[in-house]
């Protein structure tokens, strides 16, 4: 009990922190907080499906980019609303990610990840060369980003300052939606999914429907980010569909730890902080980043996050719940 | 050598020193580089990077700009639009940049550049080619200072012109660099030689740019009724292109064939005698395409520092650092606005000849030279002989063509 | 008809050099359980060990027979020291290591070899080319095709006929079981990752005369070679041989009938592939 008290501590002092990290940082670090924050729903989208249900995707980035393209083509081609533009991009996500999931729910552990990795590249060959309707390997811009129109306040999404608040508020709320969903009687399912998968349906369950309603909920959330990301860069680029952008949610989620809900963006933080940290001395930073990762692995085996905790447990001596 | 110029170098370090006296408070003039360190192209990165250097140091030697020092930070864009505009971002809050320079790659470019007007500062773009930085999506703070697709492309056709094949067929990158090239290529012979005849879309080879094994490319287009080809594949797939092409007897002298990177000379180190002679060539700049003083001195300080001749990509960086020394001088001022009035109109003489950046789309006309690939024992590498020169009048296309509704 | 032969040839070739790429990684993964990402950067190793020892004697066949089994020592600390810890971890945990080590040995061929392109030229008795029907035809080329069997078939006879062969093939099949009948697990994971190296650096070789060796030449190979491995069936040799001719041949045809669709086809493959046979052409249902 005191340890879900400390932890909650922690939660609201690190939410604080976010909240008021505008009026004290400076607008490159709050940009990289943005970007942070963005992969963070990214990679958490992607853990509800790693992390709960078993089932390493490797094909997220094309749902995420998906999200990204929609939202600008609704920019673009229809009104200039963000909420349009997120609506646009929820329901195509969603709507993508049925399609998708229905065929790979099928297949377990590798074949899974290889699978969601192919029909990822296929979203990413039609973003990349549909040309006169993606803009092709150039990516889609040249939108104007709508005013944040909150009703009793309208402000310009330009400012780094008002973009960070609008990616806090929805990584938040996205955080506290799985939050509750991997709590509820469905995140209980997911989980006894990941460890047996017979004796579930043994009991009952339709294995295949709860695994694709997890995989429609995370590649909706996918969709999201995507739009965030998008916005933030101002372009939807075919790079966001590639297997090697799912890739970095696999590895921000592993870094971070897989079996804790904010794993994934601890994951993400290291990663982003890593990178500035190593560019700032070398330009050959890969080499380090993964003799780093290498080193991380071996040493946090449960992800940074989920070894942390793991300590604070043996500290006080009791096992966890 | 170094004892000759050592006598000016002291002399100027006293001026230096005396004006620093008045100036101390000056800052640094900050320039911020961007481009491809790590990965596949990293190759076009280090020479950018030794072309900024050499030019930097020059400036330097000569007491900086407006008297003050010139210091360069480098980021890297890893060819990937997110990352190029994190690290342009970068550069102009936390480096504290007053000005920005690089971009390899089309897409990053045309991501970065919109973010520009946001970003209040000025952009040089010295490598990238996509017609739409300065075209669809000019604006005031982004320049070029290299040539770009339809440039390269006007000579290719103009080569083409002269030339008695009729068919064209195209072997390029499957993304915008590639297919852009091939629609220029068709517009603009169509243009000068109406009855020239343009392969179907289904029938030219248009590869993946991670494609290794261009055989059955090859074996397409040696099978199209095609007698012209154009190539814009560049870089590695070049090279990959090149030798499989001769192994399978593509360069029989059968075909007429232009090859727009053709002399590039990261491309033509690797290849040495592996590339076929008698080939129509083009680059953005060619290190022997002219013999005026600022470029042998420069061909000259190139390559005694690092032991190669100057690729484009280096003079590419190099020009940019002397087109905005100059606009600072012409303004007197490095103040961001000052020096985007300073570059619009920008005359200067640089070692791919004199150029101008055309005030209206913000891209520079710059003499072009193509030439067919030539064995010389007096170079470690093909030369291209003859040369073409192309001015850069007759190249660059009229600003009502490119699109640019400059804000 | 010309044109159909030129076609079967690039794919045929092109197919060889996957499998010899994907014997490895099968193997690895049929026996230790573990999908090596860094399989592609062992391919790129063994092509810039050649390219070394092509500069230093000027003979191409030193590099092919003295690279390769420096991997394979390499690969054996990596074995031994990095990925051993891992056993009985969580399979992610594996996948994120050879990730790191390939974004280190991606980057660090460019420490040591700088950033530039490399060509390695084809041995004296092998380049140039032979006349097939009216065309000319790469002999480098030829040699691959011919060479891919031999070297599948000799796989094959080392599996079926020798002890170690035979002792891998148990492993593989249940590792329990070997160890209760003495077989030492951990000594036969350290030889099948150094073997799985060893013909990754093999094709890596044998790639360096055919293609530019840069430091992106494994990541670029190694989707394809994951495509392969899962469509002929994880662990399975004759499904490995098979993947990489479809996947050859797609990729030369296709070149010429669905241009537009280049990219996607072997994405395509795969879906079709694994939803109609979820373990692969020549995988065993489970």
């Amino acid at each position: 009990m005191r340890i879900r008290r400390a932890g909650s501590l922690w939660i609201v002092a690190s939410t604080a922190f976010l909240a008021a990290a505008p009026f004290f940082l400076s607008t490159y670090w709050i940009l990289i907080l943005t970007e942070i924050l963005t992969m963070s729903l990214f990679a958490m989208s992607f853990n509800l499906l790693f992390g709960y249900t078993g089932l390493l995707s490797f094909g997220q980035a094309g749902i995420f980019g998906a999200g990204g393209y929609l939202a600008v083509l609704s920019l673009l081609h229809g009104p200039s609303s963000l909420w349009g533009a997120f609506a646009a991009a929820l329901a195509g996500s969603a709507l993508i990610s049925l399609v998708i999931g229905w065929f790979c729910v099928r297949r377990d552990e590798i074949y899974f990840a290889i699978l969601t990795l192919g029909f990822g590249m296929m979203l990413f060959t039609v973003a990349h060369n549909w040309r006169s309707l993606t803009g092709g390997s150039d990516g889609l811009g040249g939108f104007t980003l709508p005013p944040l129109d909150l009703f009793v306040w309208r402000g310009s999404l330009a400012d780094p300052r008002h973009f960070y608040f609008l990616v806090l508020a929805v990584a938040l709320i996205g955080a506290i939606l799985l939050y509750r969903m991997v709590n509820s009687p469905f995140g209980l399912m997911l989980r006894s999914i990941r460890e047996n998968t017979q004796r579930l349906s043994f009991v009952g369950a339709d294995v295949r429907a709860v695994r694709l309603c997890a995989f429609v909920v995370a590649g909706t959330l996918a969709g999201i980010a995507g739009v965030l990301f998008a916005f933030f860069n101002r372009i939807a680029s075919p790079e966001m569909l590639h297997w090697a952008f799912s890739g970095k949610a696999v590895l921000m989620t592993i870094l971070g730890g897989s079996g804790v809900l904010l794993g994934p963006a601890v994951g993400a933080a290291i990663f982003f902080v890593l990178e500035h940290v190593i560019t700032a001395y070398t330009t050959n930073w890969m080499v380090f980043l993964g003799a780093i990762l290498i080193v991380l692995v071996l040493a946090f085996p449960r992800g940074v996050l989920g070894s942390l905790l793991d300590l604070v447990q043996r500290y006080r001596g009791r096992p966890r719940s | 050598m170094k004892n000759k110029s050592l006598t000016p170098v002291l002399v100027l370090l006293v001026m230096v020193f005396s004006a620093g006296i008045g100036l101390a408070a000056d800052k640094p003039v900050k320039i911020g580089f961007a481009y491809i360190m790590s990965g596949p192209f990293a190759t076009y990165g280090q020479f950018a990077k030794q072309g900024a250097e050499l030019a930097i140091d020059e400036l330097n030697a000569k007491g900086g700009i407006l008297g003050r020092k010139v210091e360069s930070f480098f980021e890297d864009t890893a060819g990937k639009p997110d990352v190029g505009i994190r690290v342009i971002r970068k550069h102009v809050f936390e480096n504290g940049a007053d000005v920005v320079m690089g971009l390899d790659s089309s897409g990053v470019a045309a991501a970065v550049a919109p973010v520009m007007m946001e970003l209040k500062t000025p952009l040089l773009v010295t490598h990238a080619a996509t017609p739409d930085v300065t075209g669809s999506k000019c604006n005031r703070y982004t320049f070029r200072v290299s040539l770009n697709i339809n440039q390269n492309i006007a000579m290719a056709s103009a080569i083409a012109a002269d030339m008695k094949s009729k068919i064209w067929t195209t072997a390029g990158p499957d993304y915008s660099f590639g297919h852009q090239s091939w629609e220029y290529f068709q517009q603009y012979l169509a243009r000068k030689k109406p009855d020239a005849v343009f392969l179907p879309q289904a029938e030219v080879a248009f590869s993946p740019a991670a494609t290794t094994d261009f055989s059955s490319y090859i074996t397409k287009i040696m099978n199209s009724k095609a007698e012209g080809v154009l190539i814009s594949l560049w870089g590695g797939n070049l090279i990959d292109f090149v030798r499989q092409a001769a192994d399978m007897g593509f360069f029989d002298g059968k075909r007429d064939i232009l090859m727009t990177l053709g002399a590039a000379t990261e491309v033509l180190y690797a290849l040495k005698d592996k590339m076929p002679t008698g080939i129509w060539v083009g680059t953005r700049y060619w290190f022997l395409a002219n013999d005026t003083p600022v470029n042998q001195a420069f061909v000259e300080a190139f390559s005694k520092r690092y032991n190669v001749y100057p690729s484009y990509n280096a003079h590419g960086a190099y020009a940019a650092v002397k087109a905005y020394a100059a606009a600072a001088e012409k303004v007197k001022s490095v103040e961001k606005e000052k020096i985007v009035e300073g570059l619009r109109g920008l005359s200067l003489e640089l070692p791919v000849g004199k150029i101008t950046i055309r005030p209206e789309d913000h891209q520079a006309i710059t003499d072009g030279a193509w030439g067919v690939t030539a064995a010389d024992p007096n170079y470690p590498i093909r030369i291209l002989k003859p040369i073409r020169k192309f001015s850069g009048a007759e190249i660059t296309p009229p600003v009502a063509e490119t699109g640019c509704k400059m804000n | 008809m010309e044109a159909f032969f030129a076609n079967l040839l690039n794919g045929l070739s092109w197919g060889m050099l996957l499998f010899l790429i994907s014997m490895g990684l099968t193997t690895v993964f049929g026996v230790m359980g573990v999908l090596n990402f860094a399989h592609g950067s062992l391919f790129m190793l063994g092509a810039y060990l050649c390219l070394q020892f092509v500069r230093w004697t000027g003979s191409f066949w030193i590099g092919l027979i003295l690279g390769p089994p420096l991997v394979a020592a390499l690969s054996v600390l990596i074995e031994r020291f990095l990925l051993r810890p891992l056993y009985g971890r969580d399979v992610s945990l594996q996948l994120l290591l050879t990730f790191g080590l390939m974004l280190f040995l991606d980057d660090g061929v460019r420490l040591i070899w700088g950033a530039a392109y490399h060509v390695v030229n084809p041995p004296e008795v092998l380049s140039g080319s032979v006349a097939l029907f009216s065309r000319s035809y790469p002999l480098y080329r030829l040699f691959l095709v011919i060479l891919g069997p031999i070297v599948g078939i000799g796989l094959w006879a080392f599996f079926t006929y020798t002890l170690w062969g035979k002792l891998l093939r148990a492993a593989a099949t249940d590792r329990q079981m070997a160890e209760i009948v003495g077989v030492r697990v951990p000594v036969l994971f350290t030889a099948v990752f150094a073997f799985g190296a060893w013909l990754a650096a093999v094709g890596g070789a044998l790639a360096a005369p055919h293609q530019s060796v840069g430091p992106a030449m494994g990541e670029r190979i190694i989707i394809e070679s994951f495509i392969v491995v899962v469509i002929g069936g994880m662990g399975s040799f004759p499904g490995a041989f098979v993947g990489a001719l479809v996947l050859g041949l797609l990729h030369s045809f296709g070149t010429t009938f669905f241009p537009q669709l280049q990219m996607a086809l072997p994405y395509i493959l795969l879906a079709v592939i694994l939803l109609i046979r979820p373990r692969g052409l020549f995988g065993a249902e489970s």
